[in-house]
């Protein structure tokens, strides 16, 4: 697979085989934000605009509950998963109207990476066939992965990365740690600690230690049992 | 430190590293992660295919404790595709000579996550390079989808063998991967390829 337009003409014949009038390969992220995020889809154009616009990236509440778990889910067991807020039904309504009704979505967590995932949708009104949630599940899977490589060759950097000690840091500082008690738990000086703090912000070009911490925890660079552990 | 096992399931009792691998399999697969597996003296996981036949890639701390470590079986004859699983396989599923199957990939719980991400590194690492030295050119194996996301991402050459299915034991499919000279260099695109402190790796024939 050489393009996203090659991956979106196959995702997209794939869904129709399957029963699913719309797909959505996405990463996680706040489009506005992160150009090198991964986003092909055959959404209606209204629909994906508006969804840009509100910046919902982050907040949309399948890719919430996406969060957490590791295989695929369909929206209607979204309130099982995850509290819904007045806005997420909102959000849920809105697509409705749109013409975009029941759906499916294959998780892709990628440690040290923001979070991802592979939708398909029916057009409203239209039940979700379960036949072939598992063919589905697979093709997510792969689909994200070849999207993830194309994305890779076009950026010239890898994913961020921090040091073993920086990493250390950051998830010291993501327990509530101060710069002087994390100093002390590693035996190093408070300035040492403020160094690593202070590139560990600029690789995730942020400037505040509760940023970094929700960075480095969104990408799993640090895992949330690292930071809970007492 | 990487270590190689050949020649089969050693006494778990009588070496250190073998003893926290063992110990550590028990504590991943039947205390974390459910599977219903034989466990003996209530510490060891190990079951039939535990045998004079296995293969282990094991990566140990210096204190000789065991980190992480994989399982190769044999695909001419009996292993966990062709026996538990065979449903998994849209056609009967690669096996020969060069064809290995990976099973019990295994991170110790002991540290923590940046501990064993480095250590999944090395592991999978070490996988390729046994491969290319040992002229396996085929791995096979099971996962668990979310852990099959991963080894999609690893960047080496994967595809399915067939339609996942929901088990007991979670969502799982059958995946093989290709090991080939490029290999290394596809991993090491993604990050993952991590030798350094492994020269030569130094292989012990169990007992």
């Amino acid at each position: 697979m050489e393009s996203e337009e090659a991956l979106a003409g196959a995702l997209a014949d794939v869904a129709c085989d399957l029963g699913f009038r719309y797909f959505a390969l996405t990463h996680h992220v706040d489009l506005h934000q992160t150009s090198a995020a991964i986003r092909i889809h055959n959404y209606p154009d209204g629909w994906a605009h508006w969804f840009d616009e509100q910046a919902l990236g982050l907040t949309d509440p399948v890719h919430r509950a996406s969060n957490v778990t590791s295989v695929g889910f369909a929206w209607s067991k979204l309130p099982e998963m995850i509290a819904l807020t007045p806005q997420d039904q909102r959000i849920l309504e809105l697509a409705r109207k749109e013409g975009i009704g029941e759906g499916f979505t294959v998780p892709a967590h990628v440690p040290g990476e923001a979070h991802g995932s592979c939708s398909f949708a029916c057009v409203t009104g239209e039940p979700l066939s379960e036949q072939n949630l598992s063919l589905l599940q697979l093709v997510g899977a792969f689909a994200f992965e070849a999207a993830r490589r194309m994305r890779r060759n076009r950026l010239s950097q890898g994913p961020v990365q921090l040091t073993d000690r920086q990493r250390e840091v950051v998830m010291w500082a993501a327990r509530g740690k101060s710069d002087w008690e994390i100093a002390k738990v590693l035996g190093v000086s408070e300035a040492t600690v403020g160094e690593h703090l202070r590139h560990a912000y600029e690789r995730y070009g942020v400037g505040k230690r509760t940023q970094v911490a929700v960075h480095a925890l969104f990408d799993g660079t640090i895992g949330f049992l690292d930071v809970l552990r007492r | 430190m990487a270590i190689i096992v050949e020649g089969g399931c050693p006494n778990p009792s009588t070496d250190r590293t073998l003893r926290s691998m063992f110990e550590d399999r028990k504590s991943v697969f039947v205390d974390l992660l459910k599977w219903d597996l034989p466990v003996l003296d209530g510490r060891f996981e190990l079951d039939g295919f535990d045998d004079r036949h296995a293969t282990y890639l094991i990566v140990a701390g210096e204190d000789g404790d065991h980190l992480g470590s994989a399982r190769l079986l044999p695909t001419t004859r009996p292993h966990i595709l062709d026996s538990l699983f065979a449903g998994l396989c849209a056609a009967p599923p690669p096996t020969g000579p060069e064809v290995m199957e990976i099973t019990r990939f295994c991170l110790s719980r002991r540290h923590n996550a940046m501990r064993r991400r480095r250590t999944r590194d090395r592991l999978v690492s070490a996988l390729a390079s046994y491969a290319l030295e040992t002229g396996i050119r085929t791995y096979t194996g099971v996962a668990e989808l979310g852990w099959l996301q991963q080894i999609l991402a690893f960047g080496w050459d994967c595809r399915p063998l067939g339609v996942p299915a929901r088990l007991d034991c979670g969502t799982v499919g059958a995946l093989a991967i290709e090991i080939r000279p490029d290999t290394p260099e596809l991993l090491a695109a993604n990050g993952i390829w991590d030798l350094a402190d492994a020269p030569p790796l130094p292989v012990r024939q169990a007992a």
